[in-house]
């Protein structure tokens, strides 16, 4: 649009968000420290900063040092996610090209798809055991659903005009599959990872706030059983950046495989 | 090629005007020294390439952008604020697509406040002048291209402005509808007479509308090369021998730079 | 769209001469293949059960069918199965009309102003990778495990959507309609009025929508703390008395409802907004 804005209500955009982090941060300590929020509620940011350092280098009160759960539940959420991916994607693409395999899959895919994660939890500690299999299983269950949804459209939005140009040149059903199908899906493909992460990450603090004895999920439990509320504002915080961590890295992985595929 | 008849005032006059946008720290110059003027109920076509700045220069005279140096003058008056005196008619049509073609075409009326009633009646008429009876209630995106910019047109014209001003209006549209919709651009515009600004990248277009022709030079920023006055007789036809040469003329010169 | 030239790529429209041939076109019938996949899952399901092959805790299909119609008929926990479900669709209901009123018109302000946006933005990012699940346990800790804590949960997650399409509708107004509606004369209550909101109108009720699946989706979350009725109680007590048939008629249960809460959205939107056209 044609509205220049001024020099100065430029720069008080750039400072602004500096500035209202700043001022929450300010004011959550505040409250807690008049006694306006009693600290037995709320940890105040230093407390919090506090604990993340002790809980660095010690494993009580909660059985691990910080590390050890962080990594646990980026394993265990990786490991869903990519079993996720890797059946996902696949069945994705091939229930958008083939219609025996669409046939097949989408009804018992339509059945389970509206089931949040949380749902699957029982079963899976009956099934597999309160481990890293019965997690991965939930992960799995609500990582998979993107991944099917995306690679599905993503073929189906294949241009027909190079369907049509493959057919014309004699191209067999699977050669255009392979061919020209999952190649133009692959941006959409890419697009479902970062949705399946959010839903990946989202089950597993689910699975591990029911049963775990590691995990960022369990260290938000024992917060509250310790009546610890530094601990369970620290596992938050440890889950929102951990996700966003994760989110980063394999958008950066994404980008350098996609770097040859035109969007 | 000069304007002989310039006794009468001019409905619009653009004065030295150059425009540049700023991309981050980098100066994009896109328009430099063009001065113009355009007489009443005259048609005149700004014709250029993609990139050559014609767009910007339209939407100076609308009001929408505000040129670097230099100013537009509608009546004598600076223009500063885009208005509805001015009719604009967009390349992507845009309509309102969560309103009828009436809906649309009243949305002038209703926002000077004109009466329900009142305001009906004279979207009914524009509706009809451009040939669109019957499609009062349908939304836009169950018309064609060709449907759209009659709707366009017709949300321009019922605000009865000074000045028609049209933005490749018929870029969009297949070689047939185009050829279709230019005959009825002539027909509207000899029935209710304005003051036409019509800019194109297509040289038959440019003949085929124009009583004066802007030509302007192909690479950025955008200078005026020439003009050409276009002495034939309305309704045109695209094989007429006058027709075919003015055109051939035109593709000379300009081929250059196109 | 293309649709119906990429399913129709196989010549099942010429007749089928011999009887090979009608097998073959009768195997790409989409229906036919929908009937064999859900009778074979069925079955698969059945055979696991009997083997026991995940123990015996995969009760055959036809126990979590006896379970439905008894939870039906005879009350658990003093309510029967629709009782529940009421309990579970009230709580969503009242926190996401409360997600709505406060995350709209937060949402709003963010794409109107870019300084209420600057301001509250960095904040929201903050928040917004937390789970709501993640706030259980400060939830407890503040409201008990009464009811005010799953409501609490639920709007956690049901106003995030609300936020983001609202401030998104905003923002992605095409520009070039705010200069039609000035060229027409509009001051700029009237930009506001007549292009900003019903512009923006489709990607807010869009976030409306997901609002509504997040809350259907957040309440067995909330309710897997202490909830003495409702879905999440069902397959708890399940879990608790190592009954799976109890737990998977509850999946089933929650899964019907999810489908019929996304059914009723579509109609809704189709009814609010006759303009849009189909979204691919």
């Amino acid at each position: 649009m044609s509205d220049i804005q001024s020099a100065g209500s430029k720069r008080i955009l750039k400072i602004l968000p500096y500035l209202s982090l700043l001022s929450v941060l300010a004011i959550w300590e505040l409250v807690v420290d008049t006694g306006l929020v009693p600290n037995t509620l709320l940890a105040t940011p230093i407390q919090v900063i506090e604990l993340f350092i002790y809980k660095l280098s010690h494993a009580d009160p909660d059985g691990s040092v910080l590390l050890v759960h962080v990594l646990t539940s980026i394993g265990e959420a990786l490991t869903g996610y990519t079993l996720a991916l890797l059946i996902g994607i696949p069945l994705g693409l091939l229930m958008g090209w083939f219609v025996v395999a669409e046939g097949l899959a989408r009804p018992i895919f339509e059945m389970i798809r509206p089931i949040p994660p949380v749902a699957w939890i029982p079963l899976a500690i009956f099934w597999f055991g309160v481990g890293l299999t019965g997690k991965a299983f939930i992960i799995w269950a609500s990582g998979i659903v993107p991944c099917v949804i995306n690679s599905f459209v993503g073929v189906r939005m294949t241009n027909p005009v190079y369907i049509r140009m493959a057919r014309t040149y004699g191209a067999s059903d699977w050669e255009i599959f392979k061919n020209i199908c999952v190649p133009s899906a692959l941006p959409m493909v890419f697009g479902g990872l970062q949705v399946a992460l959010a839903a990946s990450w989202t089950a597993l603090v689910a699975a591990e706030l029911i049963a775990a004895d590691t995990g960022l999920g369990f260290l938000i439990t024992m917060g509250r059983r310790l009546l610890m509320p530094d601990m369970i504002v620290l596992g938050m915080l440890m889950v929102g950046l951990t996700g966003v961590f994760i989110g980063i890295v394999i958008d950066r992985v994404e980008k350098r495989l996609v770097a040859g595929v035109r969007r | 090629m000069e304007d002989k008849a310039g006794i009468k005032k001019p409905k619009i006059e653009c004065v030295n005007i150059s425009k540049h946008f700023m991309e981050g720290q980098e100066k994009n110059h896109v328009l430099d020294t063009i001065d113009l003027s355009v007489r009443e109920n005259e048609f005149i076509v700004i014709l250029g390439p993609g990139q050559s700045g014609k767009s910007t220069l339209l939407k100076i005279i609308a009001g929408l952008y505000k040129p670097s140096t230099g100013n537009a003058y509608l009546d004598g008056k600076e223009i500063t604020h885009p208005g509805p005196d001015r009719g604009i008619v967009f390349q992507r049509y845009t309509l309102f697509p969560w309103k009828t073609v009436m809906g649309n075409v009243e949305m002038g009326p209703k926002l000077r406040g004109v009466p329900r009633k009142e305001r009906r009646r004279l979207a009914q008429h524009y509706i009809e002048l451009v040939g669109l009876k019957g499609f009062e209630k349908a939304y836009p995106h169950q018309l064609s291209g060709g449907m759209k910019q009659r709707v366009g047109i017709a949300r321009a014209y019922v605000n009865n402005p000074k000045v028609m001003l049209l933005d490749e209006p018929f870029g969009q549209l297949d070689a047939q509808t185009r050829y279709f919709m230019e005959e009825e651009t002539v027909r509207i515009w000899e029935t209710e007479k304005r003051t036409v600004i019509f800019v194109t990248n297509n040289i038959e277009e440019a003949v085929y509308l124009g009583d004066r022709i802007v030509v302007l030079e192909g690479k950025l920023p955008g200078r005026m090369k020439k003009i050409y006055d276009v002495n034939l007789p309305r309704p045109r036809d695209y094989t007429d021998p006058a027709f075919l040469d003015l055109r051939h003329l035109i593709t000379e010169e300009t081929e250059l730079t196109l | 769209m293309s649709n119906e030239a990429l399913v129709n790529n196989s010549p099942v429209t010429e007749k089928p001469r011999t009887f090979g041939e009608f097998i073959s076109a009768l195997f790409k019938n989409v229906y036919v293949l929908y009937a064999i996949s859900i009778i074979s899952f069925l079955l698969i399901w059945d055979v696991l059960s009997v083997m026991q092959v995940l123990g015996r805790f995969l009760p055959r299909p036809v126990e979590v069918l006896y379970q439905l119609y008894d939870m039906l008929l005879n009350p658990l926990a003093g309510k029967t199965l629709m009782m529940h479900l009421w309990f579970s669709l009230r709580r969503v209901l009242i926190a996401f009309a409360i997600a709505v009123v406060i995350g709209v018109p937060i949402g709003l302000a963010m794409g109107f102003s870019p300084y209420f946006n600057a301001f509250v933005k960095p904040v929201f990012d903050l928040f917004k990778p937390m789970p709501p699940i993640a706030w259980i346990s400060l939830a407890i800790l503040w409201f008990g495990i009464g009811e005010m804590s799953k409501i609490f949960i639920i709007i956690i997650g049901a106003v995030v959507p609300c936020i983001i399409n609202s401030y998104n509708g905003i923002r992605l107004v095409d520009p070039e309609m705010y200069d039609c509606i000035r060229m027409l004369g509009g001051n700029k209550r009237q930009e506001v009025i007549e292009v900003t909101f019903p512009a923006a109108f489709p990607a807010i009720f869009a976030g409306i929508q997901i609002s509504l699946s997040m809350a259907w989706t957040t309440v067995l979350a909330a309710e897997l703390v202490g909830a003495r009725e409702g879905m999440g109680f069902i397959i708890i007590t399940g879990m608790n008395q190592s009954k799976p048939a109890m737990i998977i008629s509850g999946m089933v249960v929650i899964a019907l409802t999810a489908w019929a809460i996304s059914m009723l959205v579509t109609h809704a939107e189709r009814w609010v907004c006759p303009w849009k056209t189909k979204l691919e």
